[in-house]
């Protein structure tokens, strides 16, 4: 409870740190720009900014902003609309929303996936620093859930992305991780033990650069589980996912 | 003969007023050319704009265990706003499932220890909301949106962990921009045999919420 009052209390000192700021402003050049009750298409437009007014940006919310009008009128604009506003310079306002060149430039991904590992539904996240516009390390966990065992495995990698220039472009994967195979309780009672094993990863891959701030990939992974039997174990996984970056 | 002169001095009243008023006007536009506004205009730029796309909190409800009976849940969840229509969401909850009705009824051995009692799942789902406001007065109005999930994740129960699939509806009420109440329903969707023969079993969960936008 106490954490909640602390979250609380916080958030309204944010909140006033930022009402005492300046917040940005731009200025209406086309006849008028139309505000709307919420952050959607759908919301009725409700009052329109004239022509030469300056409006003060308080937030967005996706493609959206929360504007105040010089006479306090708050509403919701389109960010097609304020592209067509101008600062104080009187120059176009520039609202990056997530273009191909902020994909190249991007520093983190964070990203799901879904997908069979031998044969079994497996799921997995993954957070990612891009290096180069080629290289990224990559740190993923996922866990695959099959009727006889449970698989969870870790993976610290590298990757390679051939074509940054490209919007699809193939990409390899190097790595090392573990593995924890955990058998099904009812398999428990025969013999069967939890193992960890070390794991080498190789992997290929598409990535998709699709809209905004969004990556599709799909990839196809190679697992060695360095085991302590005669021969290793050859697991291999497919899976399809996305990525959001900053 | 009578309305004419009322009509005269009617039209004379308007001419001075009218003319007062434009004095007046005159007045101001002059006082606010003396006054050269001299503002300092803050630029737009992606740094300085308070970016809302994720959405983090609490919910707490009931969620009935196939075959367990029902228990309290608490969980959490963290959504992205892709869009203004589509959403993803983690979530995360924990309940301990209560006895079935043959243990219950036998008095025996019980099927499951204490801690293969314990229920806890998570999943990454894709969601779509239908955006709408709420009128609860002539001028109290909140936005809200309805909402449905599609998502995969595990649920480890009786000691396994097994692959889940989950189908959820919510509705959202932001009584501020920032924050959220929410009240929903989702069916967590997985096989088990921990009565006996495989089954997919439909474990059907209810509750309410509070999320903050940051």
């Amino acid at each position: 409870m106490a954490k909640w009052i602390a979250l609380i209390g916080l958030v309204l000192v944010i909140n006033t740190v930022n009402a005492q700021e300046q917040l940005p402003e731009v200025q209406v050049i086309e006849p008028y720009i139309e505000m709307r009750t919420g952050p959607a298409i759908g919301y009725p437009i409700f009052y329109v900014a004239e022509k030469g007014e300056w409006i003060s940006i308080l937030k967005r919310r996706t493609s959206w902003f929360k504007v105040r009008t010089q006479k306090d009128k708050e509403g919701w604009v389109s960010v097609d609309e304020l592209k067509l506003t101008v600062n104080s310079a009187g120059e176009p306002v520039e609202i990056e929303d997530g273009s191909f060149s902020s994909y190249q430039q991007r520093d983190f991904e964070l990203g799901a996936s879904g997908g069979s590992f031998e044969g079994v539904p497996s799921l997995s996240v993954y957070g990612a620093w891009v290096v180069t516009e080629n290289i990224a390390a990559e740190v993923s966990y996922s866990q695959a859930l099959g009727d006889f065992s449970e698989n969870r495995f870790g993976i610290i990698s590298v990757t390679h992305t051939t074509f940054p220039e490209w919007r699809l472009s193939p990409y390899f994967r190097l790595g090392l991780g573990q593995i924890k195979t955990t058998p099904r309780a009812n398999l428990v009672q025969s013999g069967e033990e939890t193992r960890t094993n070390d794991l080498m990863v190789g992997g290929i891959g598409l990535r998709y650069y699709l809209a905004r701030n969004f990556v599709v990939k799909f990839e196809y992974q190679n697992l060695l589980a360095l085991t302590e039997r005669d021969e290793n174990e050859e697991l291999e996984e497919w899976k399809l996912g996305f990525a959001i970056f900053f | 003969m009578e309305t004419r002169i009322r009509d005269i001095f009617l039209g004379a009243i308007l001419i001075s007023a009218s003319n007062l008023a434009f004095a007046q006007e005159e007045q101001q536009t002059g006082v606010q050319n003396v006054i050269e506004p001299d503002l300092q205009r803050r630029d737009i730029n992606e740094s300085n704009i308070d970016t809302e796309n994720f959405e983090i909190g609490v919910f707490a409800g009931i969620i009935s265990i196939e075959d367990f009976s029902s228990s309290s849940i608490v969980g959490a969840r963290l959504t992205y706003h892709v869009n203004e229509d589509f959403f993803v969401e983690a979530s995360y909850g924990q309940a301990t499932a209560g006895e079935t009705s043959f243990e219950i009824l036998s008095g025996g051995a019980p099927f499951l220890t204490e801690e293969e009692r314990e229920y806890s799942y998570y999943d990454l789902s894709l969601g779509y909301a239908l955006n709408g406001e709420v009128f609860l007065t002539r001028d109290w109005v909140f936005n809200s949106a309805t909402y449905f999930t599609l998502g995969a994740g595990s649920t480890e129960f009786g000691g396994d962990s097994r692959f889940t699939v989950s189908v959820g509806a919510g509705y959202r009420l932001l009584l501020t921009d920032y924050f959220a109440v929410h009240v929903g329903l989702k069916d967590h969707i997985f096989n088990s045999e921990i009565i006996g023969e495989e089954k997919a079993t439909h474990n059907i969960e209810y509750g309410i919420g509070a999320t903050f936008f940051f």
